[in-house]
C-alpha cells in the first residue's frame, strides 16, 4: 500500500545521494522488496515513473525489483521453507514455532548514474 | 556507468523516529500500546470501559486518530483519561512524527500506560511503527470471521487480539473457533481476549492483563 508515498521516499534518497555523487542523470534504482511487505512492485514502478517523469536528474530512471520470498525456519526441525499466506507452520515437523527469515524487507539498494 | 550502493531501509525515517519515541517512553518508564482494528469494531468504547475500570491502578494517556472529528477524544476524555487528538485529514494510518509531535502536548510524568488508538483500517497500520511495546488489533462479531487470513499482516505484527460484541453472537453468523484458527496459524504466539464492551464479560481478563504488561510483566 501507499506505492506513491513510498515512491516519493525513493526519489527523495535517490536525489539525495545523487546529488552527493555529482550524478547529471540516475539510470536506474534497484530495490529489494519482501513478499510479505505489503508493496506491489508494478504499482510502486509506475508511481515512481509518475513522479520522476519532469525531473531533469531523475526522468527515464528505470526501477529494478529484487523481489524476496516469505520463508521461515523452524525452531524446533531447523528446516527452512517458503511460507503461502502467511501460514508459517513447519512442512517437515508441523511445528508452528517458527522465525522468519525473509519477506518484509523494503530497500534501496544501489543507484546506478552518469557523471559529466 | 558507475553505481553506488545505498543499503537503506524505505521506511526508515519512521522507523528511526518510532525507535526514539520508544526509547524516550521507556526511559519515563511508560508502556505503549498501538490499538488497531477496521472502522467500528470497538477501540474507542474498549478504552473507556478499560480507563473505568483501572481508575486508581493505572495513569493512561491516550493519543486518538481519525481522519476528521474530535468525538473519540471527547469521550476518552469523559471517561477520564488525558486525551490528544490527532486529525489526520486524510491520512488512512498514523506515522510516528505525528505521535512524536502529539506527545509533546500530554502531561507524560503522570501516566503509566500510553495508549494510541490508530485510525480505522486494517491494511495501512500495520507498516508503521509508532514506538509501542504491543500492538493489539480489535475484531468484532459483527465483521465476518475470515478477517485473520483477509489481513494477514496486520495478524502477524501484532501482540494480542481482541475478540469484541460477544453478546452479538446469538444474531450473527460468527465461527469465533475459526476466527481464532486463523489468527494463530498466521500468528501462533498471538495473545487472544474475548469480550463484551457492553455486558463486560471478558474484560477482567483483558484488564488483569493490561495491568501486568504495564507494569513490565
Amino acid at each position: 500500500m501507499h506505492e506513491l508515498a513510498i515512491a516519493q521516499s525513493i526519489f527523495e534518497a535517490v536525489e539525495t545521494r545523487a546529488t552527493e555523487c555529482k550524478a547529471i542523470r540516475v539510470k536506474g534504482v534497484r530495490l529489494k522488496i519482501g513478499e510479505a511487505s505489503g508493496i506491489v512492485a508494478d504499482s510502486l514502478a509506475f508511481c515512481f515513473e509518475m513522479l520522476t517523469s519532469l525531473d531533469p536528474m531523475l526522468a527515464g530512471a528505470h526501477l529494478l525489483v529484487d523481489a524476496v520470498p516469505h520463508r521461515a525456519r523452524c525452531r524446533h526441525c531447523d528446516r527452512e521453507f517458503a511460507i503461502a499466506n502467511y501460514i508459517a507452520q513447519c512442512p517437515a515437523c508441523q511445528e508452528w514455532s517458527t522465525d522468519i527469515v525473509s519477506g518484509t524487507e523494503l530497500q534501496i539498494l544501489e543507484m546506478e548514474y552518469e557523471t559529466a | 556507468m558507475p553505481k553506488v550502493t545505498i543499503a537503506q531501509n524505505i521506511l526508515a525515517v519512521n522507523e528511526n523516529i518510532a525507535q526514539d519515541i520508544h526509547q524516550s517512553l521507556t526511559a519515563r518508564g511508560i508502556r505503549a500500546l498501538n490499538v488497531m482494528s477496521s472502522p467500528g469494531a470497538g477501540k474507542t468504547t474498549l478504552l473507556e470501559r478499560t480507563i473505568e475500570r483501572l481508575r486508581g491502578q493505572l495513569t493512561i494517556g491516550v493519543i486518538e486518530g481519525d481522519v476528521e472529528t474530535s468525538a473519540d477524544a471527547e469521550r476518552i476524555e469523559a471517561a477520564g483519561a488525558e486525551t490528544v487528538q490527532i486529525n489526520t485529514r486524510g491520512a488512512c494510518h498514523l506515522e510516528a512524527h505525528m505521535i512524536r509531535d502529539a506527545l509533546t502536548q500530554i502531561e507524560l510524568a503522570d501516566i503509566d500506560l500510553l495508549v494510541i488508538e490508530n485510525i480505522g483500517n486494517l491494511v495501512c497500520p500495520a507498516a508503521w511503527e509508532l514506538g509501542e511495546d504491543a500492538r493489539i488489533v480489535v475484531v468484532s462479531t459483527t465483521e465476518g470471521d475470515d478477517k485473520p487470513a483477509k489481513y494477514p499482516q496486520m495478524f502477524a505484527i501484532s501482540q494480542v487480539m481482541v475478540v469484541n460484541k460477544l453478546d452479538l453472537l446469538p444474531y450473527v453468523d460468527y465461527d469465533l473457533h475459526k476466527v481464532k484458527r486463523q489468527a494463530l496459524a498466521i500468528n501462533p504466539n498471538l495473545r487472544i481476549f474475548e469480550v463484551s464492551c457492553r455486558t463486560g464479560e471478558g474484560l477482567d481478563a483483558w484488564c488483569d492483563w493490561l495491568i501486568a504488561f504495564t507494569r513490565g510483566a
